[in-house]
């Protein structure tokens, strides 16, 4: 039986993470529904009214369906291979297909745009999706669809995006699933088939795992802003839609009318994304009952060496979560030279120089690593803590049956991620004001939206690993005599350790990466981390061409560090501890 | 049922909320307002991400008054009059720097600023033309106008338009990027030129015109970056990840083609088109926050943006012309060779877009949408 204080120190960090993460919201709702004087139900049902409104939802259902559908179709089969077998620097492997998740959107655009401009690859075998001549615009042509070009390469991106998701949730159950259950099914009747086993196998045992991250996926692409805006110059998100016309919106008697639209926008994202974090959630407790799982190792082994299929897939997703990010590293040694003769290109180190001195009127590189990992730092020691607590509780609810409970709270923890981050901006920005506008002054301010972005994600980590924790380990523990504190590490903690490294490194680099909030701020204070580098840089005229040389150098840092971030982390990750965002 | 029931429990539970926040009113008689925010010696200055402003210049500020300076950065002159209207009940910054006059007269009705109390002397006349108050300073200036592709038109056999109403037709069909005027200051800016411009016609007007050139399959952006860099073929687009070079016709700046020349060893192949009131005199402004902590740094450093060796160099260093009399583009590799000049800009006052400013930003977007 937990102790009182026990339940009143954990109602008390609940409460408090609810409240944080969801005053924001209504602080900018009360906001808005003061300037434009509707209610939110007048404010959704006067949707369809508002400027570009209609055409961003069906655009933004569309790419983030066509995303979802994609990420699964290139996901699946490289979990499935890098479960299956035992692949000599699999540590590496898993740290490069899950770096994508934590880059910064204007990085990754920036990766995208360099692999199908003029020079590259694809547009040499006759895919060109930015220009959209040749096949695509003749595609085009043929369908009457404007832009599928642009759509393509924004849905690729979002795959490349989310891929890591798909990874994460699959391929640990492969790994483990005891091989008896294959070599049974095969000599059954239903199983002798592929599609037979993988009606009766794989479908009940992954499925709710794969739609699980697909519709983890589909939320993140729903929320997409930058990739939008510099894949798909032509449309807009909602959430693009609201960054458009978000900066005047809250202001009374001042361009109302921004103020309507961002009120509408965000009442139908938010009612959406809850829909998705509904299911979400519900999908990853159905994943999470226990099947009969072995040793990674053993499983693997019982398989033999991957095959030629295994290596051409796993090999091919790992080309493709490297190549946007080669692309953006090659960028940054590229010069461009015009002079009245033409222009050429030089290799050089001339973008770096600038990046590490801050030449171009901007932090130096080293400055915003600096506040860019003070941040990070600050959010892991506040999140990790709340995550778990979060966590714990929801498992605790749910040991003691009080199932509803535990099922409100997982959806809570999920709030931040269904609330626009101009609606996080906007409130955090009135809220502060109105209750203590010296915060502003206060260096590390960032880290609290951080910490409200990051807590869900240490939840999706830590809750599952709790759920397959088999109660009866502490028991014996305790059975043994030992300490309370020894007989928690044990029969507990020693079970979870991994997961909890893995949330660790990914809050770190969530942190680092984390550019929407962090952006918010800066318009009320001076924070620039890495990520807000790049971004003030790449925004900026490039009439010098050394600017986006050195928004390449900057983002090329910060890779880097996510990269060393999961590589060490997948280090410390016990195996087969992968599961779950 | 369930999701049913969390959607209407949130928006019922957000509805009542409206009560915790009192309605705000702008329109006041302006006083002076007590600082906002804590003054700990530090200068904070409130603008975009302006690269005349570099560490050096601030640097050097510091050195001579022992002011230490720190930058709060927004998008662009529309992101500052945002947020000095959002913090209005407690301004975090004491300086702005960028607040151009399509947005200055709103930061004045809304009492945002207040009086500088500096003496700004040698500034050119048609940097002072717009506003003349005690309570903002012109820094920096420049036209902005319709920016073409020459080596686009000769290829098409195309000739240089000469009355706007021409980019309507069938020719100009696709072809042309604006940055929208709700989003962007130079979209607004042009927006300007263009009321201007169709108002000395008697049987046309600017919002038909626009309309046309939605018709037109005019290109419609949400910030210039977008318009220049991504679909103009006639800049450094070109040369940059991401180039869609689908229009041969943007909005820019007039001296636009200079800052391509100074860059690019004095060669470009975009122009401007000079056509009479189809251009407007952009004028960049500072001003004391109302609201602000350290006043004292503030007007110190108005002075200081004005002196020559900053203000002087903000052809090179900001890419708009200085405002102090005696300053020209510099002539280094074509700059000043390259910048066109309008004869007849657009010379919209003060009063006429201070009142007329939304209206017009409402009547494009219905003229806009509907076309």
């Amino acid at each position: 039986m937990p102790r009182n204080s026990e339940i009143v120190g954990r109602g008390f960090v609940v409460m408090a993470y609810v409240a944080l993460s969801s005053v924001p919201f209504v602080y900018a709702m009360a906001r808005l529904q003061s300037v434009t004087g509707q209610t939110p139900l007048e404010a959704f049902l006067e949707f369809p009214e508002a400027y570009g409104a209609t055409e961003a939802l069906q655009f933004t259902l569309l790419e983030a369906s066509a995303s979802a559908l994609l990420t699964v179709l290139f996901g699946v089969p490289i979990a499935w291979y890098l479960g299956r077998y035992h692949w000599r620097h699999a540590t590496m492997l898993r740290a490069v297909f899950s770096v994508p998740f934590v880059m910064p959107a204007i990085v990754v655009a920036m990766g995208f745009l360099l692999l199908i401009d003029q020079q590259s690859l694809l547009f040499k075998v006759g895919l060109d999706l930015r220009t959209e001549t040749g096949v695509i615009g003749a595609y085009a042509d043929w369908t009457g669809w404007s832009h599928p070009g642009h759509f393509l390469a924004l849905i690729i991106a979002h795959a490349w995006f989310n891929l890591s998701l798909i990874i994460r949730f699959v391929e640990p159950t492969v790994a483990r699933l005891d091989p008896a259950w294959e070599e049974q099914m095969s000599l059954l009747g239903q199983g002798q088939s592929t599609f037979g086993r993988l009606r009766h196998l794989w479908w009940p045992v992954l499925g709710p795992a794969v739609l699980c991250a697909a519709s983890l996926s589909f939320l993140f692409s729903f929320t997409s802003f930058a990739l939008v805006k510099w894949l798909t110059p032509f449309n807009q998100t909602l959430e693009s839609l609201m960054a458009s016309y978000g900066g005047s919106a809250g202001i009374a008697d001042y361009r109302v009318d921004t103020s309507e639209i961002v009120m509408s926008a965000s009442i139908v994202q938010f009612l959406i994304l809850l829909g998705t974090l509904y299911l979400t959630s519900t999908l990853q407790r159905r994943h999470s009952n226990r099947f009969a799982l072995v040793s990674e190792h053993g499983a693997q082994a019982s398989r033999g060496p991957p095959t030629l299929k295994a290596k051409v897939t796993v090999y091919a997703g790992f080309l493709f979560a490297l190549a946007p990010m080669i692309a953006a590293v090659t960028a940054s040694f590229r010069i461009r030279n015009r002079t009245a003769t033409g222009t050429s290109y030089t290799w050089g180190m001339e973008a770096w120089n600038a990046a590490w001195a801050g030449d171009l009127s901007t932090l130096s590189v080293t400055e915003a690593l600096t506040n860019s990992m003070i941040f990070a730092i600050g959010t892991l020691i506040v999140a990790l803590p709340v995550g778990w607590i979060l966590a714990s509780t929801i498992h605790a609810l749910e040991i003691n049956n009080n199932h509803r409970l535990a099922k409100a709270l997982d959806i809570a923890t999920l709030l931040p991620l269904a609330i626009s981050a101009i609606m996080v901006g906007l409130g955090v920005l009135l809220g502060v004001l109105k209750s203590m506008p010296s915060l502003f002054q206060w260096s590390l301010l960032p880290i609290l939206p951080h910490v409200i972005l990051t807590v869900p994600f240490v939840v999706r980590i830590m809750l599952p690993a709790m759920r397959s924790v088999d109660p009866k380990w502490k028991e014996q523990a305790s059975v043994l005599g030992l300490n309370p504190l020894r007989t928690w590490y044990h029969g507990y903690f020693s079970f979870i350790r991994g997961p909890a490294v893995v949330a660790s490194s990914l809050t770190l680099a969530f942190s680092l990466g984390e550019f929407g909030a962090s952006w918010l701020l800066v318009r009320s204070g001076s924070w620039d981390t890495l990520s807000v580098l790049v971004d003030t840089l790449m925004s900026r005229p490039k009439f010098d061409p050394l600017v986006q040389p050195t928004a390449m150098a900057a983002a090329t840092v910060l890779m880097m560090l996510t990269f060393l971030l999961f590589f060490l982390a997948e280090r410390f990750r016990a195996e087969g501890e992968g599961g779950g965002f | 049922m369930k999701i049913r029931l969390m959607v209407l429990a949130s928006l019922v539970l957000v509805a009542p909320l409206s009560g915790c926040i009192e309605s705000v009113s702008t329109k006041e008689t302006c006083t002076v307002l007590p600082a906002g925010h804590d003054d700990d010696g530090t200068l904070r200055i409130l603008t975009y991400d302006i690269s005349a402003l570099s560490d050096e210049v601030l640097d050097d500020f510091t050195t001579e008054t022992g002011i230490p300076v720190e930058m709060i950065k927004v998008d662009d002159a529309g992101g500052i009059l945002d947020q000095m209207m959002l913090t209005k009940e407690a301004q975090q910054a004491d300086l702005m720097i960028g607040l151009d006059n399509t947005y200055l007269p709103t930061a004045i009705d809304n009492c945002l600023l207040r009086p500088h109390e500096t003496n700004p002397d040698n500034i050119t006349a048609a940097a002072a033309a717009f506003y003349e108050g005690p309570l903002a300073v012109p820094f920096d200036q420049g036209d902005v106008c319709l920016n073409f592709d020459e080596d686009m038109l000769a290829e098409a056999n195309m000739s240089i338009p000469t009355h706007l109403n021409e980019l309507t037709e069938d020719e100009w069909k696709g072809k042309i990027a604006f940055p929208s005027p709700v989003t962007s200051s130079p979209g607004r800016a042009f927006l300007v030129a263009t009321m201007e411009y169709f108002s000395l016609e008697n049987d046309n007007d600017a919002m038909s015109w626009w309309s046309g050139m939605i018709d037109n399959d005019a290109i419609i952006t949400t910030g210039w970056t977008e318009a220049y860099e991504t679909h103009y073929t006639g800049g450094y687009g070109e040369y940059t990840e991401g180039h869609i070079g689908d229009a041969w016709m943007t909005v820019s700046y007039c001296h636009s083609p200079g800052v391509e020349a100074f860059y690019s060893g004095n060669s470009t192949h975009s122009t401007s088109l000079m056509i009479d009131h189809a251009s407007f005199h952009q004028v960049e402004y500072t001003g004391l926050i109302n609201g602000a902590a350290q006043i004292n740094g503030a007007r110190l450093f108005i002075d200081y943006l004005l002196t020559p060796e900053v203000n002087g160099n903000m052809p090179e260093n900001n890419l708009m012309y200085s405002v102090l009399e005696g300053y020209d583009l510099p002539e280094t590799d074509g700059y000043r060779y390259h910048a066109d000049v309008p004869s007849v800009v657009t010379v919209m006052d003060y009063e006429q877009i201070h009142a007329n400013m939304d209206q017009w930003l409402e009547e494009w977007k219905t003229a806009t949408q509907q076309a």
